[in-house]
């Protein structure tokens, strides 16, 4: 392994908002997420649990409910009370309809996704029809007293049961008149009984209503008689999410403590035709509030206000202990919140409605493998700028030289000159941005500062020039031969300028020719997502990572795979490299030594060096600590490519300066944690 | 204004004073003198120019009023053109609702002639029928005339909804506890004792360091002065 000078960054205040709700949808195998800050999320589960797709919040907006509906498409309600579209293409909400119920609580689609239920914080229950390209009000459900916080169909679209505070009403969809109401038994605190939240409800074929409450209870009710058939104590605080699986055998529900529950419909007796609902698992993989469960055909899912997404898969689905078995956990975005720029040695951090710029301190002492330097120069804080507007950030990006700063919200790109006198920093905004069509999904700036790359809409890309004293223009649109429809997301120049490659949310990417301005090749298709992309500063080759860890190089000037991809193909990478569950997201190089790429995902950084030859399943995959015991003889023997670094963990962001350090970009999860809303207290024994 | 209530008081005084003895001296004189003989010609032409004079004034006052009211509607009209915002913005905005809502164009197309509370009623109207499609016109620069009252109302209602959620996740009697203490409880039953999570907040007495490497930094720049000047 090569050694670096590294700067250890653990002054990235980032601290991601916690999950709202979550919508999972087993036809297309896909999870939408959304956040507490009106970010939305799409992983992708055949993709290995890639973060597809996002789309930046905003202040005003905050997601409540989300569902899918009349095949792929995605609607969200909020507390704004509006239910809206979103476009999963372009990125951005499509078009959105007030509710004129005030804040909306709840949504529900109907078994053939028709129709959309919204409960209404005024005590109205209200349908709307799905239409190919808009939604339309039909009608309203008789208003009744008290906000609607959960609703669920009935399989056959003809009852819908809704939870509301202290009561649980059924509906019949045809007449819309409240055929049911069941009161809900209250908390009693002192001499006081406090009103109970119906938190969430789920609809069973059988015409049995499951309830949760803030009282801490799963409980099953009769709908036909109104009556309550199990009550479950599951916490002492609230339970505030559930959900049925498909085949209506297993229930998952989410506590306030942050533990997760799965109920099963067991027969009684071995053999015996009469089950019962038994409460079978606890997990507890979550600090916090868990606000958002979801139960797919193989795995629970559950995201919570620690702002993780747990996959637990189901064990009894599985066939043997394997890959798929694993437990996952997302806390970080798939996407780069930081940029480098590599010759001032700057960090600029993004944060939803703030950019951070950072000088990486310096150290004017030298020691050996190991040692922590003391450092001379602390970092220093340059500059904070925040963006106007209630439109939160989606990307941003600083030139290599560190003199423009580039970032975009979902209406706007904005530029920034940065000039830099005798060691003080003054910005100028650039007041004419070329006005583009679309919004910016990615933001690059070429190697010299002379032109900025935004990634648009529709595979296309526009080609801004930076002029000097502080100004800009549009040079030209780069649009791929293909007419995909999907945005692109990840760009990548050659460090000569001449090059350009772009990946679209459909996983195809095109390389363009800068000197030409005309679509070179493409990539061949490979049916997984791309998850980093970089150009050998060199060699002009182009890396590719995908989500299911392949890693493949393309030659450009010679439009094919090169000869070591190739090899590593026929070869076949390590097992322990293909079960690696989190993906790479950002690729570098070493001008120094051009046979060494520098990956990193964020658990692990690692030095792919290409000369040596590729490990064999048998040999240790992680053999650097192995390595170091041995004689310099000895190690020649046993080294193989991928030389992995575990020591900086969690990783967002690794790059190397001009200068040959290493910066790498940490944010400890307790760091985080501590963040966080406060957690409820739980009683240890022995404590 | 002591004075000006005298004068008034004295002006009383006088018109109240003289009346007594001029009715008592009309009555007397009166009940001596004989009635003065009036022709009937000269009788008829006096009542005829006391009519005509008392039509010209009853005209003339109708015509006083009517002018005042000219004026003051004109004057109305004057406020209402203040009011209104200019000619250009107004087309705009009834053009917006136009798209927006074809039935709203009738009453906009009157907007020449109603009144005030009319118009009131128009935006509450609009207001309901598109809530938040608010009515966004774009101009030349970099303005945005928005329809606000509407907006208010919803982010009241979110907010409440907001204080809902609050309340009934982190309101009393939820039992939260602080990530401190929660993090810490590990540290209790472990062999190996650790500091607690958040051992110090880092933000404590920031100013207060700020201010001590200012002076840190001034005093040695002093003393390097100093240094130099001894040499």
């Amino acid at each position: 392994m090569g050694e670096f000078q590294v700067h250890r960054v653990r002054f990235f205040a980032y601290v991601p908002a916690g999950i709202r709700c979550v919508a999972h949808s087993t036809r297309s195998a896909r999870l939408a997420l959304a956040r507490t800050n009106g970010a939305l999320e799409v992983y992708n589960f055949a993709a290995n649990y890639f973060q597809e797709k996002g789309i930046p919040g905003h202040e005003t907006r905050s997601t409540e409910a989300l569902c899918w509906a009349a095949g792929d498409r995605l609607f969200g309600a909020g507390l704004g009370g509006d239910i809206s579209e979103y476009d999963l293409e372009k990125l951005r909400v499509k078009y959105s309809l007030d509710g004129f119920g005030g804040p909306i609580w709840s949504m529900a689609a109907d078994p053939s996704g028709t129709e959309l239920a919204v409960g209404c914080e005024d005590g109205s229950v209200k349908l709307f029809q799905v239409l190919p390209d808009k939604i339309q009000f039909e009608r309203s459900l008789d208003r009744q007293k008290g906000r609607v916080m959960s609703l669920s169909w009935h399989p056959s679209g003809t009852r819908i049961a809704v939870g509301s505070i202290d009561l649980l009403r059924v509906f019949d969809v045809k007449s819309g008149h409240a055929i049911q109401r069941i009161l809900v038994d209250r908390r009693l605190r002192g001499l006081y009984s406090c009103e109970c939240v119906v938190w969430s409800v789920a609809f069973l074929s059988n015409g049995t209503i499951v309830s949760s409450d803030s009282v801490g209870k799963v409980q099953f009710w009769d709908s036909e008689k109104g009556t309550l058939l199990e009550t479950h104590p599951v916490s002492s605080s609230a339970v505030l999410c559930l959900a049925v699986s498909e085949e209506e055998d297993s229930i998952v529900v989410g506590t306030s403590e942050g533990a997760v529950y799965q109920f099963q419909l067991l027969p009684v007796k071995w053999g015996s035709a009469e089950s019962k609902w038994v409460r079978t698992k606890p997990f507890q993989h979550h600090t916090h509030d868990v606000r958002a469960v979801a139960h797919s055909a193989t795995a629970l899912i559950s995201g919570g206000l620690d702002a993780q997404l747990v996959i637990r898969p189901l064990m009894e689905k599985m066939h043997g202990k394997g890959y798929d078995a694993a437990l996952r956990k997302f806390t970080f975005p798939h996407r780069r919140l930081v940029s480098c720029a590599k010759k001032a040695g700057l960090l600029l951090f993004q944060f939803p409605q703030h950019l951070e710029l950072w000088r990486l301190g310096a150290t004017n002492s030298a020691g050996k493998d190991g040692d922590i330097l003391p450092v001379s120069r602390a970092p220093e804080h340059l500059l904070q700028l925040k963006s106007k507007g209630p439109e939160h950030i989606c990307c941003s990006c600083i030139s290599l030289c560190g003199s423009w700063i580039a970032y975009s919200t979902a209406s706007r790109l904005h530029l920034h000159r940065v000039h830099w006198e005798n060691g003080s920093v003054s910005l100028k905004r650039v007041s004419k941005v070329p006005k583009l069509l679309s919004s910016a999904h990615q933001l690059l700036c070429s190697a010299d500062s002379t032109s900025l790359f935004v990634a648009s809409d529709q595979g296309a890309v526009h080609v801004l020039k930076l002029l000097e004293p502080g100004s800009c223009g549009h040079l030209q649109t780069l649009r791929p031969n293909s007419g995909s429809a999907e945005a692109v997301y990840l760009l990548a120049a050659s460090a000569d300028g001449d090059w350009l490659a772009a990946a679209s949310g459909d996983w195809e990417i095109n390389i363009y020719s800068l000197r030409q301005f005309k679509p070179h090749c493409t990539v061949p298709a490979y049916n997984c997502a791309v998850t980093a992309l970089a150009i050998h500063p060199v060699t002009n080759n182009l890396v590719i990572t995908h989500s299911d860890q392949q890693v493949f190089e393309f030659s450009i000037p010679d439009r094919e795979y090169t000869t070591w991809s190739r090899k590593v193909q026929q070869h076949g990478l390590h097992k322990g490299w293909l079960e690696r569950d989190t993906p790479i997201t950002h690729i570098a190089f070493n001008p120094k030594q051009p046979a060494h790429i520098l990956l990193h995902d964020t658990h692990m950084f690692c030095v792919l060096d290409k000369s040596l030859p590729l490990p064999d399943d048998a040999t240790p995959l992680m053999n650097q600590t192995t390595l170091k015991q041995l004689s310099e003889k000895a190690r020649r023997g046993y080294a193989h490519a991928f030389k992995i670094c575990k020591k900086y963990q969690p990783l967002l962001f690794v790059d190397l300066l001009e200068e040959g350090s290493l910066v790498v970009v940490e944010r400890p999860l307790m760091d985080i944690k501590t963040q966080l809303p406060p957690p409820v207290q739980q009683k240890k024994f022995g404590t | 204004m002591a004075m000006t209530r005298g004068r008034r008081a004295m002006l009383e005084k006088e018109a109240a004073a003289p009346e007594p003895p001029a009715g008592a001296a009309a009555t007397s004189e009166e009940d001596e003198e004989a009635p003065e003989e009036v022709t009937f010609e000269r009788a008829r032409a006096a009542a005829e120019t006391e009519r005509r004079r008392a039509g010209d004034t009853a005209r003339r006052d109708r015509e006083l009023l009517k002018e005042k009211r000219r004026q003051r509607e004109e004057l109305f009209k004057e406020q209402k053109k203040r009011k209104l915002l200019p000619e250009n913005v107004l087309e705009e905005l009834t053009s917006g609702a136009q798209i927006n809502n074809n039935n709203l164009s009738d009453t906009t197309k009157q907007g020449e002639n109603r009144n005030e509370s009319e118009n009131k009623n128009e935006e509450r109207h609009t207001g309901q029928d598109n809530r938040r499609n608010k009515r966004v016109v774009r101009f030349k620069g970099n303005y945005m005339a928005v329809c606000l009252k509407d907006q208010d109302l919803t982010s009241q209602h979110q907010k409440m909804a907001k204080d809902f959620v609050q309340s009934h996740l982190y309101g009393p009697g939820t039992n939260r506890t602080t990530a401190n203490q929660f993090f810490s409880f590990v540290n209790k039953k472990s062999p190996l004792k650790k500091a607690a999570v958040q051992f110090v907040n880092k933000y404590w007495g920031s100013e207060e360091k700020q201010k001590a490497k200012q002076f840190k930094k001034h005093w040695m720049s002093t003393k390097k002065k100093k240094n130099k000047k001894l040499r």
